[in-house]
C-alpha cells in the first residue's frame, strides 16, 4: 500500500519534470530562434550602417548611397496607417462591446472581422489599388498606402480593443451610470481611459505589421526609386520593405547590394522597434495610477 | 398617495428573458425612512433595488411590467430618461467600486460631468466626505489614488460620491457584506445619520443589521413580497410563517 503510494508520487514528479522540461525547451527554442534572426541581421547589416546611409538618398542606380527616402516613407506610411486604423478600430470596438445589442448580427460581424484578419495582404493591396488609387483617384501616394495599411491592421486593432474594453470591470460602468452620468460620458471618461493601455498593447502588433508589409504598398504607395522627398500626402514615397524587395529581386546588381540589403533590413527592424517603443512609453505613462 | 411616500410600486413584474424574477410586487417606500429588503439569495431583492434606478436596463433581455412611481411619476414611462432618474436616485454597491482616480476626482466626477451641483467643487467634496464621515481620514490625501484606501474607507468614499449628486433616495445593495465588523459599524452609524436627509433603501443578508438600522422591513421569497411591515413588528411578531422561519434561521 505504502509503496504503491510512493510509486504514484514518483510517477507524478516524473510527469511534472517532463512537462516542465517541454515548456522550458519551447521557451528556449523561441528565444534562440529570435536571437538567431536578430544576430544574423545585425551581423550582416551593421557594416552598411553609417550616418550617410541613414541620411542620404541612394545613388548609382541604388547600388551605393543611403536609404533616407525609404526610412522617411516607411515612417510616413506607418504613422498614416495608425492615424487611420487606431481611431476607426477603437470606435468599432466601442460600438461592438459597449453599444451593440449582442446577438446574431453582432456575432456575424465579429466573424467577418476575424476573417478579415486572415485575408492575405496582397488582397488588401489590390483592394487599395482598385478603390483608393483608381476609383477615388488618390493615385499611388502616401494617402492610398496609409489607407490600405490602416485597413490591413484594422482587425488587429479591433480585436485588441475589444478585449481591452471587456477587461474593464463592469462595476466601473455601473458606478458611473448610477451617478446619472450618460453612457457616452461613461465610455469616454471611465471605460476608454482604463482600456487604453490594453488597446495600445494589441495595437503594437498592428503597428509592426503596417511598417513591415510589402504587398499592400507595392501597388498603392511605394516608388521603385525617387530621390525627391514627398511634398504632400498625394506623393509617392520609397518604403523600406519594398526597397528591400526591389534590391533583393530586381536591383541592377543584386550581389553587389547585399550589404545595403542587410543594412536596410536592420534599419527597418530598428524603425519598427522605435515606433513600438513610443507606444510602450505612452502606455506606461497611461498605466500610472491604474490599478484594480 | 400619502404625502410621505416617495416611491410606489404598482403590480410590478420583472423578467430575465423568459424567467420571472419578481411577481406582482406592490409596495410603497416612505420618505426619509430606512427600508430594509431581506430574503434568501435569489429572492429578487437586489433585482427590485436595481429596478428603482433603472440599472436593470443595462442587462439585455429584461422586461418590466407595471408601474414604479417616483414622486408620482412613472420612471418606466417612455418619455423618461433613465440618466435623469439616476441623478435623483443614487446607488451604493455590494463591493466598494471607487474609480481608479484620486479621492477628490472620485467625488467631483459626477457633479462635473452632469453639471449638477458643479458650482463650488472644493466645498462639495469636503461636504460630501464629511457627510460620509471620511473627511478626517482623507483630508490630507485628497490627491492620492482612491485605490490606496481600505475597503471600509472605499465604501464610505462611494457613499460620499453618491451623496455629491445630492440625490433624494440612496439605494444600498448589501453595502457592508464585503467589510469587516468595525467598518460595518461605521457604515451603520452613517446610515442612521443620513436618514435625516435621505430616503434609504437597503438590501441586506444580515438580519441583525436590518433590525438595527431600518424603520421598515420587507421580506421577499422567490420573487414574491411575503411580508412588509414596521421592522419592530417583523422581528418580534411576524404575521406570516415563512417570515418567522426565515428570521429565526430555520431556512435561507
Amino acid at each position: 500500500m505504502q509503496s504503491s503510494k510512493n510509486n504514484s508520487m514518483k510517477w507524478r514528479y516524473l510527469k511534472q519534470h517532463v512537462f516542465f522540461g517541454i515548456v522550458r525547451a519551447s521557451a528556449l527554442i523561441i528565444t534562440l530562434t529570435l536571437g538567431g534572426i536578430i544576430f544574423y541581421i545585425v551581423y550582416n547589416g551593421i557594416g552598411a550602417i553609417s550616418w550617410d546611409f541613414i541620411t542620404k538618398p541612394p545613388t548609382h542606380s541604388m547600388t551605393q548611397g543611403g536609404i533616407m527616402p525609404a526610412i522617411l516613407g516607411t515612417i510616413y506610411l506607418t504613422v498614416g496607417a495608425i492615424a487611420i486604423g487606431l481611431p476607426l478600430g477603437i470606435a468599432s470596438a466601442i460600438y461592438l462591446t459597449e453599444y451593440a445589442k449582442q446577438g446574431r448580427v453582432i456575432r456575424f460581424l465579429k466573424v467577418g472581422i476575424n476573417c478579415l484578419a486572415g485575408v492575405p495582404s496582397v488582397v488588401f493591396g489590390l483592394f487599395g489599388l482598385g478603390f483608393f488609387v483608381i476609383f477615388l483617384k488618390f493615385g499611388s501616394s502616401i494617402l492610398s498606402g496609409s489607407l490600405t495599411l490602416g485597413f490591413l491592421i484594422l482587425p488587429t486593432i479591433i480585436g485588441a480593443s475589444e478585449e481591452a474594453l471587456k477587461s474593464v470591470p463592469q462595476t466601473f460602468r455601473e458606478a458611473s451610470l448610477s451617478l446619472g452620468v450618460s453612457k457616452w460620458q461613461t465610455t469616454y471618461r471611465i471605460v476608454l481611459p482604463n482600456a487604453m493601455p490594453g488597446i495600445l498593447t494589441g495595437s503594437i502588433l498592428g503597428i509592426g505589421r503596417a511598417a513591415g508589409e510589402t504587398a499592400p504598398i507595392m501597388f498603392t504607395a511605394a516608388a521603385y526609386f525617387t530621390a525627391k522627398l514627398p511634398g504632400s500626402i498625394f506623393d509617392e514615397v520609397m518604403a523600406l520593405p519594398y526597397h528591400i524587395y526591389v534590391l533583393a529581386t530586381a536591383g541592377t546588381n543584386i550581389e553587389a547590394t547585399r550589404p545595403i540589403q542587410f543594412g536596410t533590413v536592420l534599419v527597418l527592424v530598428a524603425v519598427v522597434l522605435g515606433i513600438d517603443l513610443i507606444a510602450i512609453i505612452i502606455r506606461s505613462y497611461m498605466r500610472r495610477n491604474k490599478r484594480w | 398617495m400619502e404625502s410621505n411616500t416617495i416611491i410606489k410600486l404598482k403590480d410590478v413584474n420583472f423578467y430575465y428573458g423568459q424567467s420571472r424574477a419578481l411577481t406582482d410586487i406592490s409596495m410603497t417606500f416612505g420618505k426619509n425612512k430606512v427600508t430594509a429588503l431581506i430574503g434568501p439569495s435569489g429572492c429578487g431583492k437586489s433585482t427590485l433595488l436595481r429596478l428603482l434606478n433603472r440599472m436593470n436596463d443595462l442587462i439585455d433581455g429584461t422586461r418590466v411590467e407595471g408601474e414604479i412611481l417616483f414622486e408620482e411619476k412613472n420612471i418606466y414611462a417612455p418619455d423618461v430618461d433613465p440618466v435623469e432618474i439616476r441623478r435623483k436616485i443614487g446607488m451604493v454597491f455590494q463591493k466598494p467600486n471607487p474609480f481608479p482616480k484620486t479621492i477628490y476626482n472620485n467625488i467631483a466626477y459626477g457633479p462635473k460631468l452632469t453639471g449638477v451641483n458643479a458650482g463650488d467643487l472644493d466645498t462639495l467634496v469636503e461636504q460630501s466626505l464629511k457627510q460620509s464621515v471620511l473627511w478626517d481620514e482623507v483630508k490630507d490625501v485628497l490627491n492620492k489614488s482612491a485605490m490606496n484606501l481600505s475597503g471600509g474607507q472605499q465604501q464610505r468614499l462611494c457613499i460620499a460620491r453618491a451623496l455629491a449628486m445630492k440625490p433624494d433616495v440612496l439605494l444600498m445593495d448589501e453595502p457592508t457584506s464585503a467589510l469587516d465588523p468595525i467598518s460595518t459599524a461605521k457604515i451603520e452609524e452613517l446610515i442612521e445619520e443620513l436618514k435625516k436627509d435621505y430616503t434609504i433603501i437597503i438590501v441586506t443578508h444580515n438580519m441583525q443589521q436590518a433590525a438595527r438600522i431600518s424603520d421598515e422591513t420587507a421580506f421577499f421569497y422567490i420573487g414574491n413580497l411575503i411580508e412588509y411591515n414596521k421592522t419592530e413588528k417583523i422581528f418580534t411578531k411576524p404575521e406570516v410563517k415563512q417570515t418567522e422561519d426565515y428570521i429565526t434561521g430555520r431556512f435561507g
